[in-house]
């Protein structure tokens, strides 16, 4: 191609009109902090996490006391021990595909490694939303089956709404259960589509690029 | 405050000199004759740099479209090549490096959007044109030809540069992780789409 090959000519012969900057110019740069996605993400995931260990640490003193005489204290910290146990698997393996991400690798490489982190947290959070989901529907279970005895427990021995009788109750419970949890997953659903898909959308569309060459 | 108060008070021949000197060292940096001089690690990093700033200042024009991003640009390309820099082992040329950081830098940093690609190309670009042969249809082809470069996606546009920069088709593929016969390939592709934006 004839043109591309004169712009080429041209552009070697560098009589394009640069900027030049100088010696202390470059070197004041140097001070300055980063604003690379990977940063951004680095930090993002930091705080995911410290999000669901608050969260984990926010668990009133009257639900563990619930839970207690209920029946379910030994049940809960083996759910517990290997909640962590796969928490901690994951903070590792995060750890180590961040510490993968370089920029001197080829851009291909570099961009599926930011990806992979970032996939990694996600399963994190999706770990943590569908462990919420299901450990809610077991509790739920677990309560529905044992209605009587929640009844007794919360109006009679706590009286938490002491004026319902046992259908109201166990309805209104259900009912609380169920919002809280849907108003939590459409939050972080939110949280994923506004966060990430704006910081990545043009990394994946690269990366599909690049490999969409090699197919 | 207490120096100032040693200073005038304390007879001249009993001023603590080095106690002076240090905190015009700490208390003001700018002056260029306490000023702590940079480390050799910096030194010869920045020196490079300075030498090879047209590589990054290239790559600068072709992803962004005001002087504002081209200089956040290239600032961030600077920290980037900084942090990378001990891991740079010499055994490849420092310029060949670069490309590499800085392509990575300028592929990968979120920037807001493309918006306004084709009309607020900054300064345009003009390549100027040795007098004897000045010819204006040519420099007209040449600014043309550079629009059509801008206008390809962020993937074909590295590919193009390393084109430009004279990178041999190994290098090219390395730089960017795919096969040397994918990089022919797209790089054939490629010069089909700029035929089609300038003859649409």
């Amino acid at each position: 191609m004839d043109e591309l090959e004169l712009l080429k000519s041209k552009w070697l012969s560098q009589d394009q009109k640069l900027p030049r900057l100088t010696f202390g110019e470059i070197y004041t740069m140097l001070l300055k902090k980063s604003s690379s996605i990977v940063k951004w993400i680095f930090f993002i995931s930091i705080g995911e996490i410290i999000l669901w260990t608050c969260l984990a640490l926010l668990v009133p003193e009257s639900s563990r006391k619930f839970t207690n005489d209920i029946g379910l204290k030994e049940i809960m910290i083996v759910v517990n021990i290997l909640y962590y146990a796969v928490f901690i698997f994951f903070i590792i393996l995060f750890y180590r595909n961040y510490a993968k991400i370089s920029t001197t690798d080829s851009i291909k490489d570099l961009m599926g490694n930011i990806i992979r982190t970032r996939r990694t947290v996600k399963y994190f959070m999706l770990y943590n939303i569908l462990g919420t989901c299901m450990m809610t529907l077991g509790l739920n279970i677990f309560y529905y089956t044992n209605r009587d005895r929640v009844f007794q427990l919360m109006v009679k021995d706590y009286g938490v709404l002491s004026t319902m009788d046992q259908e109201q109750f166990i309805t209104m419970f259900f009912l609380v259960q169920f919002i809280i949890a849907a108003i939590l997953i459409g939050l972080i659903v939110l949280f994923y589509r506004l966060v990430y898909g704006t910081l990545l959308r043009r990394l994946k569309s690269n990366y599909q690029e690049l490999k969409k060459i090699e197919s | 405050m207490e120096i100032k108060y040693k200073n005038t008070v304390i007879p001249i021949q009993q001023v603590d000199f080095s106690e002076i000197c240090n905190v015009t060292h700490t208390s003001n940096t700018n002056t260029s004759s306490t000023k702590p001089l940079e480390t050799e690690l910096e030194h010869k990093f920045v020196k490079q740099l300075e030498e090879n700033q047209n590589i990054v200042h290239k790559i600068c024009r072709l992803y962004t479209n005001d002087q504002d991003a081209h200089n956040d640009l290239f600032q961030e390309i600077t920290i980037q090549l900084w942090k990378a820099f001990p891991k740079f082992r010499g055994d490849s040329k420092f310029s060949t490096w670069m490309y590499r950081v800085a392509l990575n830098t300028a592929i990968t940093l979120y920037r807001k959007s493309k918006r306004t690609i084709k009309t607020q190309d900054y300064e345009g670009v003009s390549f100027k044109i040795a007098s004897e042969e000045y010819d204006h249809t040519e420099e007209k082809q040449l600014s043309l030809m550079y629009s059509a470069v801008k206008e390809l996606n962020d993937i074909d546009k590295a590919l193009v540069f390393l084109y430009l920069e004279d990178k041999n088709y190994k290098e090219i593929s390395e730089t960017l992780g795919i096969t040397e016969v994918n990089a022919r390939v797209k790089m054939n592709r490629i010069k089909d789409k700029i035929r089609r934006i300038l003859n649409p």
